[in-house]
């Protein structure tokens, strides 16, 4: 019984804690901004914007469909693997421990409470970080071998719906659990040290403030069928929906591109960005042709194990040890 | 005719004075089980079966209301030091509260004094009792916690001594706050010590002081019953601790709070059944802030245990019964502990707060004195209970090994000199200690260490709360979702 409590409890923690993507104030947002965008900028039809927006096509696809039974699926599966992982509260006691035993960064000693700038500072500063290694993390999701054979998992999707962001294999999600841990514990740990115990964050409805925004200005609508996209200038400093649908796309040209989550600025100095194109028609998955289990939830669950046995074959099979690597390359996306 | 009417008379009048000596003794029965509330410790009738006397009551701890006089004096003398004085009067005078059995009733009694607001009924220390000192019941142990290989009376004696010649009893140039030492760590090395080494330790077991046998010869109480009423009064909680919020004894200890104090509404507080002294004061200070019970648990656990005792009515207790005051004896020793090691954890976060403050004031250029204040006295209360803590009957020997190396014999001073040990003089050898950074990084460990090896919830002045609890408004990412 406990168990089925904590598993409701963390299917509804979704819906209901505004700190979550899904919590349904920011679906409502999201919503709201998809129909002025399409009746005030794309100048459609009330009815036709709803139905747009509402799209059967789109959300009873095969594709959404996996997207909701994996939802449901990986909270279990986290639910026992979580316990098991290093906690940001034990990461953050190590890096405080260390920081005192350092002479390079010293505590500033100055009283916090009456200083708004220091725990915007510092809610600014947490949400930069904590961006910046979701980029880093993405992007080497996309770039080392092993690793996109797990990611293909989110990347396997035909639609886009706000529930695709748990289409995603649970080993990756413990991957996040860890960058989450790491870049928890550490941010936090060094802010509290520099600035002492009094330190806040600066927050709306308990969620951080700039995440809330973030949340609030249609991020559901990274995955959606909406291709809302910004001006081309802060396309460079914030990744718009459009942006990452491109990052969905099957063209080549847009492969390994717009890695960022909120700020496109990472993009902008790594030089993966791709700005959007109004009325550019992308077509999501990773290859043009279809799998024949692309869908199938086992298959989702076991497909990035194969994947990583056949780089393992490739690595000892015998013509790599006589120096002659076989020809499975490891293009930047290797496709179905 | 005379004579019957002589019978007669007689009779009625017999009638009447034994109905009168019938009705006393009853009322004298009634009054002992009417005074014995429930939840109130004693009065509990005599059941010792070879005492003949005319008390009533087989509670007694007189002489434990005396050491926690004895102990509230030791230590507001231990502020009067004065190194100007040649005749060592500062010193005589807090070893005659350390030694003195005060017969004579002529030791006045330092804390509580009695004033308008909270008046007390006793005066002398004798007026409790007068067959209690503190040195005799001392921890005779080495004292690994200080330096000197000294046992825990002549540890006592050593700051004493030290105490009577610094001005105010804080040795500003050592870092040593001497009430604040002689205090807490007397509270551990006589209170704690006497209560669960010794009488719910040893005098616990079935072949000493048996119930069915006084205490000692013509003693009005059996040997179980007297053990435990002795333990009880190590404690130091009111009587009627269970009818009080935490508050109102925490209160009590202040002298705040005159109602709650007075349970037997006389107007003034018997300092042998009314007050609350040391330990128990700590343990209200901490239930008061909703997150733990210990003084009600060990409160509650010393009455049960009490009316087991009586319930045997001097028979010598069974192996069923033995086994059930372990029970409570195991409730009350490891919250008492517990107690104990929430001070050690409370003060080295003091400590870690002080010496930012102390690094501040290093920054500004003002506020030192001040910090420096605050920071001694800190030190010396987590040093104080971190030696207390040692006294108990479990020696855990690792933890307190750890502990004692990370806060060390002294605090690390501005000038990063630590007290490393003591010469043949008496005198203490300093050197070089780690830097400021370092030392609170101990007081961190100090903290770990309590929090993992003893049950602690109220965890007062956690340094690393705030960070758990900023990680805790961040939320841990559960579940598998890409971004």
């Amino acid at each position: 019984m406990d168990i089925l409590h904590q598993y409701i409890e963390t299917l509804s923690e979704n819906f209901f804690d505004p700190k979550k993507r899904v919590f349904l104030g920011y679906l409502l947002s999201a919503f709201v901004i998809s129909f002025l965008w399409l009746t005030i900028v794309k100048k459609e039809k009330i009815k036709q914007t709803i139905n747009k927006i509402f799209d059967k096509k789109v959300f009873m696809s095969k594709s959404s469909q996996a997207d909701y039974i994996l939802f449901l699926l990986n909270i279990i599966i986290l639910m026992f693997l979580s316990p098991l992982l290093i906690s940001q509260l034990a990461i953050a006691h190590i890096v405080f421990e260390y920081l005192h035993s350092q002479t390079i960064l010293m505590p500033l000693n100055i009283e916090t409470n009456n200083l708004w700038i220091i725990p915007t500072f510092f809610t600014l500063s947490y949400f930069i970080l904590d961006d910046f290694t979701k980029y880093i993390t993405h992007a080497l999701m996309h770039k080392v071998p092993v690793l996109w054979e797990i990611h293909k998992t989110h990347h396997s999707a035909r639609t886009l719906t706000p529930l695709t962001i748990f289409r995603t294999h649970p080993i990756e999600g413990v991957i996040f659990v860890i960058r989450s841990a790491f870049t928890q514990g550490i941010v936090i740990s060094t802010f509290y040290y520099v600035y002492g115990g009094n330190i806040t964050f600066v927050t709306i409805l308990g969620a951080n403030l700039f995440s809330f925004w973030f949340h609030l200005f249609g991020s559901n609508l990274r995955h959606s069928h909406i291709k809302l996209n910004y001006w081309n200038w802060l396309e460079k400093i914030l990744i718009s929906p459009a942006q990452h649908q491109i990052h969905h796309s099957i063209k080549k040209e847009h492969h390994n591109k717009n890695f960022g989550v909120a700020l496109a600025l990472w993009d902008t100095l790594f030089g993966s960005l791709h700005l959007s194109k109004s009325n550019e028609y992308i077509e999501f998955g990773i290859s043009n042709k279809k799998h024949k289990y692309e869908n199938n939830i086992i298959y989702l669950y076991i497909s990035p194990f194969i994947g990583i046995y056949k780089i393992f074959l490739n690595y000892v099979s015998p013509h790599n040890i006589n120096g002659k690597k076989q020809n499975l390359k490891f293009n930047k996306q290797t496709r179905y | 005719m005379n004579n019957t009417k002589f019978k007669g008379t007689t009779l009625a009048k017999l009638s009447f004075v034994g109905a009168v000596t019938f009705s006393f003794m009853c009322s004298s029965i009634t009054s002992v089980n009417a005074g014995h509330h429930g939840n109130v410790y004693g009065p509990y009738p005599i059941t010792e079966k070879s005492y003949k006397g005319t008390k009533k009551n087989s509670v007694s701890y007189g002489g434990q209301m005396a050491r926690q006089l004895l102990h509230n004096s030791l230590k507001k003398l231990a502020s009067k030091g004065n190194p100007k004085d040649p005749t060592l009067a500062p010193e005589k005078k807090m070893l005659a509260y350390l030694n003195t059995k005060d017969k004579s009733k002529s030791l006045p009694i330092m804390d509580p004094k009695s004033s308008s607001k909270f008046p007390v009924k006793q005066k002398m220390i004798g007026e409790l009792s007068g067959g209690a000192n503190l040195s005799g019941k001392a921890d005779k142990r080495i004292q690994t916690s200080w330096p000197g290989n000294m046992s825990g009376v002549d540890v006592i004696k050593f700051m004493i001594k030290k105490a009577g010649k610094t001005k105010g009893g804080v040795d500003t140039r050592n870092g040593m706050n001497y009430p604040q030492l002689i205090s807490k760590y007397t509270m551990g090395a006589v209170l704690y010590h006497q209560a669960c080494d010794n009488y719910l330790d040893e005098k616990m077991t079935p072949s000493s002081k048996p119930n069915n046998k006084p205490y000692k010869k013509g003693a009005h109480y059996t040997g179980k019953e007297h053990s435990w009423d002795e333990a009880f009064g190590y404690w130091g909680a009111a009587a009627h601790t269970m009818k009080l919020s935490a508050v109102q004894s925490y209160d009590v200890a202040k002298k705040k709070d005159l109602k709650a104090a007075d349970y037997n509404k006389d107007g003034v507080v018997d300092l042998q059944t009314e007050m609350t002294y040391a330990h128990a004061y700590y343990a209200s200070s901490y239930d008061k802030k909703g997150k733990t019970n210990y003084l009600k648990n060990v409160t509650s656990a010393f009455i049960d245990g009490r009316k087991l005792i009586t319930a045997a009515d001097g028979n010598k207790l069974s192996k069923t019964e033995l086994d059930k005051i372990q029970g409570y004896v195991q409730i009350i020793c490891s919250n008492w502990e517990d107690v104990i090691a929430e001070s050690v954890f409370k003060y080295a976060g003091s400590v870690y707060k002080d010496l930012g403050k102390i690094e501040k004031a290093f920054d500004s250029g003002t506020g030192m004195d001040k910090a420096m204040s605050a920071y001694l006295k800190h030190w010396g209360e987590l040093k104080g209970f971190a030696m207390a803590l040692q006294a108990g009957p479990d020696n855990k020997s690792d933890t307190f090994n750890r502990m004692n190396r990370m806060m060390g014999f002294g605090p690390l001073m501005p000038n990063l000199s630590q007290v490393i040990g003591i010469d043949s003089s008496g005198d203490y050898i300093k050197d070089q200690g780690s830097s400021i950074g370092y030392y609170k990084l101990h007081m961190l460990k100090i903290q770990k260490l309590m929090a993992s090896k003893y049950a602690l919830k109220a965890k007062v002045n956690d340094a690393t709360g705030g960070m758990a609890a900023l990680l805790e408004e961040v939320g841990s990412k559960k579940s598998a979702e890409n971004d």
